[in-house]
C-alpha cells in the first residue's frame, strides 16, 4: 500500500508540471482554435531563457516569473506575425498545424544554434524533502503544484466569472458570430496568446527544474504529455487539463512502481485512449469549436 | 477537391523522384575506388549532429589525429589522406540515406571508421557491400560472430563491457548491485554481460530495471532501487537521464548515493557537466568509474597518439579524446588500414583488406612498429611489420574481433578522464564463460 501511495505522490508532482503546460495549451487551443505544435519548442526556449537568467545569479522563482512574461510577449508576436495572417488568408486547420510543426522545428534549430546541442542544467533546485504519511515531495515540487493550482483556478474564474471570459468563450465557440455581437475578437485572441504564452514560460522552467538537466529536445518531448492531458481533460477546460495532467503523471508513476518502467508511457497513453473511448470529448467537455473538431 | 488532387500528385511525384535518385545513387556508387588519384578519403561515419553529436566529435578527432600523422609521413601510396565526415545523426533511419549518398558520391572513399552501435546494424552492411574495409566502434553483440569480410573491431562488444562493469565493482568490494539501464541499444547491450557476470561471481542483483530516456521523473524507479539497498549502481544512460536519476536518488535517500559503474561512452564533457551540476564534484571524481577499452598511457604508441591529438588543429578538446579508449581504436584503425594499403600497393578494399590482419597480428620475424611513419619506413626497407598501436597488440579472431583489455577511468576535478585501473580481458572472458 505504501508503494502505491508513494507512487501517487510522485505522480502528482510530475502531473503538476505537465498540468502547468497543459493548462496553457488547452486555453490556447480552446479559444484560438489553433493546434499549436510550436508550443513544444517554445517550452524549450523558456527553459533556456530560465537557464540564462539563473546563470546571471537570479533566484529560480524570479526567473520563472520573468520567463513567463517574456514568453507571453513572444507568444503574442508569434501569433500576430505568423498564425494570424494564415488564418486571415483562410489557411485550413491542418495547414496551420503543419506550419506550427515547421515553425517548431525551425525554432528548435535556432535553439541549437544559440545554445548548442549539449545538455545544460539548472542544478539541484529541488529543495528539502517534505513527507506526508507515505507521500514524498520536494519543496520545489510543492511550489510548482501550488502555481499550477492557482493559475488553473484563476483561469477558470476568468473564463466563467468575468465579462472578458465570456467574450473568450464566445470567440472560441464561433468567432464570426462573436465579432458580429461586437466582441473585439482580435483583442481576445491576443490576450489568449498572452496567457498561454505565460503558462508556457512557467511550464518550461518548471519542466527544467523537474528534469534537472535538459537539452534542445526538452519541449517537444513533453508536449505530447501536455496535449494528452489537455485532450483528456476536455479542450478549453483549465481544470480538465489540470486533472488530465494528474492522470497522466499518476498513471505513469504507478505503472513504473508496479511494472517495467520502460513501458510507463504506454500505460499512460493506454489510459488516455480508454478514457476517450468512454468520453470522446474528454472528462469535462466544452462547446468550443476545437473540442468539437477533436471529437469529430 | 481538384487542388487536393494536385497536391497529392505533386507529393507522389516528389516521392517518386526521391526514390529514383536514391536508387540511382545506390546502384552507381558504393564500391571501393582502389587505384586513383587525389586524396584517399576516410569515411568517419557517426553522429555529427543531434543529441549524440559528441560521439561524432570524438570520432572525427581521432581521424584528424591519424590523418595528421599519415600525411606527415608522406601519405599513403603518395596520396594524402582526408577525413570525410558522414553524419549518421545517431538514427538508423537517417543513417541509411546519408551513408548511401556518401558511398555514391564521395570519390576515393577507401576506408571507413566509426559506425557506432545506434546505427551499426544499418550502416555496416552498406559499407561492407561497397567492399570498403572499416574499423567499427560499435558494441553490438551481433557483430561478435559476423561474417562481414570488411568489418574489423578492436574494441569489446557491449556484453563484454557489461561483464567488465561487474569485474570492476567486485574489485572494489561491492556485492550488491542495482542495475539500471536506459532503453537504448548501447545500454541494453551491456545487460546480458552484467547479469551473467553477477551470477558467476555469486553477487546479488538487487534490481534490474530498464528506464525510458529523458523522463521528467524517475521517482518511482528510484524508490524501487532504494528498497534493494544496493552497494553500487551499475547505471547506463545519457547525461540527462543519468543526472535526473541520480538527483532524485539523492533526494529520496537523504543525500546519499552509492558509487556508479558505467561505460566510457559516458566519459564526455556533457556527462561530466550534467552530473557534476547535480551531484557535486566530489561525487563525480570519487564515486564514478567508467569502463571501456584499455589504452595504456605509458605505451610508445600513446605518446605518438597524444602528440597527434594535440597537434591536429581541428581538435578542440584533446584531453577528452585521449581519455576515451574506444576512440583510440579509430586512430589505430586508420594507421592499420593505411599500412595495409602500403603493403598491398593498392587502396582497393578487396586488395588491401587481407593485409589488415597480417599487419595487426604480425608474422614471425616481423618488426614491431608503433606508428604509421615507422611502419611505412619498415615496409619501404622491405621488412614485414607488426603494428602495435595505442590499443596494444591486436589479435583478431575468425570474426575480425579483438576485444583486448578493459580500463576503468574516472574524472578529474576539471572533467578530464583519468585512468583508475586495468581489467584484463581474460578476467572478463572468464566471467562470461
Amino acid at each position: 500500500m505504501s508503494v502505491l501511495i508513494e507512487a501517487i505522490g510522485f505522480g502528482i508532482a510530475l502531473g503538476a508540471v505537465i498540468a502547468l503546460g497543459a493548462v496553457g495549451f488547452t486555453v490556447q487551443f480552446g479559444i484560438s482554435n489553433v493546434l499549436n505544435i510550436t508550443y513544444g519548442a517554445l517550452l524549450t526556449v523558456a527553459a533556456y531563457l530560465g537557464y540564462y537568467l539563473l546563470q546571471l545569479g537570479w533566484n529560480v522563482w524570479v526567473a520563472l516569473a520573468v520567463t513567463s512574461v517574456a514568453m507571453a510577449v513572444l507568444s503574442v508576436i508569434f501569433n500576430r506575425l505568423l498564425l494570424a495572417p494564415l488564418s486571415r488568408r483562410g489557411t485550413s486547420f491542418v495547414g496551420v498545424v503543419i506550419v506550427t510543426v515547421a515553425a517548431g522545428i525551425i525554432l528548435q534549430y535556432c535553439v541549437v544554434a544559440v545554445a548548442g546541442p549539449d545538455t545544460v542544467s539548472y542544478g539541484q533546485l529541488s529543495g528539502s524533502t517534505v513527507k506526508f504519511a507515505d507521500l514524498v515531495f520536494t519543496t520545489s515540487q510543492l511550489i510548482i503544484l501550488a502555481i499550477a493550482v492557482v493559475l488553473m483556478v484563476a483561469l477558470h474564474m476568468l473564463l466563467t466569472r468575468t465579462q472578458f471570459g465570456r467574450a473568450m468563450r464566445a470567440t472560441s465557440a464561433n468567432p464570426v458570430v462573436a465579432r458580429g455581437c461586437g466582441i473585439d475578437t482580435d483583442r481576445v485572441i491576443d490576450v489568449t496568446w498572452l496567457i498561454s504564452g505565460a503558462l508556457c514560460g512557467a511550464a518550461g522552467v518548471a519542466l527544467a527544474i523537474s528534469t534537472v538537466t535538459f537539452d534542445f529536445t526538452l519541449g517537444p518531448t513533453f508536449l505530447i504529455y501536455m496535449i494528452a492531458a489537455a485532450v483528456l481533460g476536455g479542450i478549453g477546460q483549465p481544470h480538465g487539463a489540470m486533472l488530465g495532467g494528474m492522470v497522466v503523471g499518476v498513471v505513469s508513476q504507478v505503472a513504473s512502481a508496479y511494472s517495467n518502467p520502460a513501458y510507463q508511457d504506454a500505460y499512460a497513453f493506454a489510459v488516455l485512449i480508454l478514457m476517450l473511448l468512454i468520453r470522446p470529448r474528454g472528462l469535462f467537455s466544452a462547446g468550443t469549436a476545437s473540442a468539437r473538431r477533436l471529437a469529430g | 477537391m481538384r487542388r487536393r488532387g494536385t497536391a497529392f500528385g505533386m507529393l507522389a511525384a516528389g516521392v517518386a523522384v526521391s526514390l529514383a535518385v536514391a536508387a540511382c545513387g545506390s546502384s552507381n556508387g558504393g564500391k571501393s575506388s582502389g587505384s586513383g588519384s587525389g586524396p584517399i578519403n576516410v569515411g568517419v561515419i557517426g553522429p555529427m549532429t543531434g543529441p549524440a553529436a559528441e560521439i561524432g566529435n570524438l570520432m572525427s578527432g581521432a581521424c584528424y589525429a591519424a590523418v595528421l600523422d599519415v600525411n606527415k609521413a608522406g601519405g599513403v601510396l603518395g596520396r594524402k589522406l582526408n577525413c570525410d565526415l558522414v553524419d549518421d545523426t545517431g538514427d538508423p533511419a537517417d543513417a541509411v540515406p546519408n551513408v548511401t549518398r556518401a558511398l555514391a558520391t564521395t570519390s576515393n572513399l577507401d576506408m571507413a571508421v566509426g559506425l557506432e552501435s545506434n546505427t551499426a546494424a544499418t550502416t555496416i552492411p552498406l559499407v561492407n557491400n561497397a567492399h570498403i574495409p572499416m574499423v567499427s566502434t560499435n558494441g553490438l553483440v551481433a557483430y561478435d560472430k559476423t561474417k562481414d569480410a570488411y568489418f574489423w573491431r578492436m574494441t569489446p562488444s557491449d556484453d563484454q563491457n557489461g561483464a567488465a562493469f561487474v569485474a570492476w565493482a567486485q574489485r572494489k568490494g561491492y556485492k550488491r548491485y542495482a542495475v539500471v539501464f536506459q532503453n537504448n541499444i548501447g545500454a541494453q547491450g551491456n545487460e546480458p554481460g552484467v547479469v551473467a557476470a553477477v551470477k558467476k561471481i555469486g553477487g546479488t542483483m538487487t534490481t534490474n530495471i530498464t528506464i525510458p530516456g529523458d523522463a521528467s521523473s524517475y521517482s518511482s524507479v528510484v524508490a524501487k532501487v532504494l528498497a534493494g539497498k544496493p552497494q553500487a549502481l551499475i547505471l547506463a544512460g545519457d547525461p540527462q537521464t543519468s543526472a535526473t536519476f541520480l538527483s532524485e536518488y539523492r533526494q529520496l535517500n537523504g543525500g546519499k548515493v552509492p558509487p556508479v559503474v558505467t561505460s566510457t561512452d559516458s566519459i564526455t564533457p556533457a556527462y561530466f557537466s550534467a552530473v557534476k551540476k547535480v551531484m557535486g564534484t566530489a561525487y563525480v571524481t570519487h564515486d564514478m568509474a567508467f569502463i571501456g577499452s584499455f589504452v595504456s598511457p605509458t605505451s610508445p604508441a600513446f605518446s605518438i597518439y597524444k602528440k597527434a591529438v594535440y597537434g591536429a588543429s581541428q581538435i578542440k578538446d584533446p584531453a577528452t579524446i585521449l581519455g576515451v579508449g574506444v576512440i583510440a581504436s579509430i586512430y589505430d584503425g586508420i594507421n592499420l588500414m593505411a599500412l595495409a594499403m602500403d603493403e598491398a600497393h593498392s587502396a582497393s578494399g578487396p586488395v588491401y583488406n587481407s593485409k589488415i590482419e597480417k599487419i595487426a597480428s604480425g608474422v614471425p620475424g616481423a618488426v614491431v612498429v608503433n606508428s604509421y611513419a615507422a611502419g611505412l619506413a619498415a615496409l619501404k626497407a622491405g621488412k614485414q611489420i607488426h603494428y602495435e598501436g595505442v590499443d596494444g597488440s591486436v589479435t583478431f579472431n575468425a570474426y575480425h574481433n579483438s576485444p583486448g583489455n578493459f580500463s576503468a577511468s574516472g574524472f578529474t576535478a576539471s572533467g578530464n578522464p583519468v585512468l583508475l585501473g586495468m581489467i584484463p580481458g581474460t578476467e572478463v572472458q572468464q566471467l562470461l564463460s
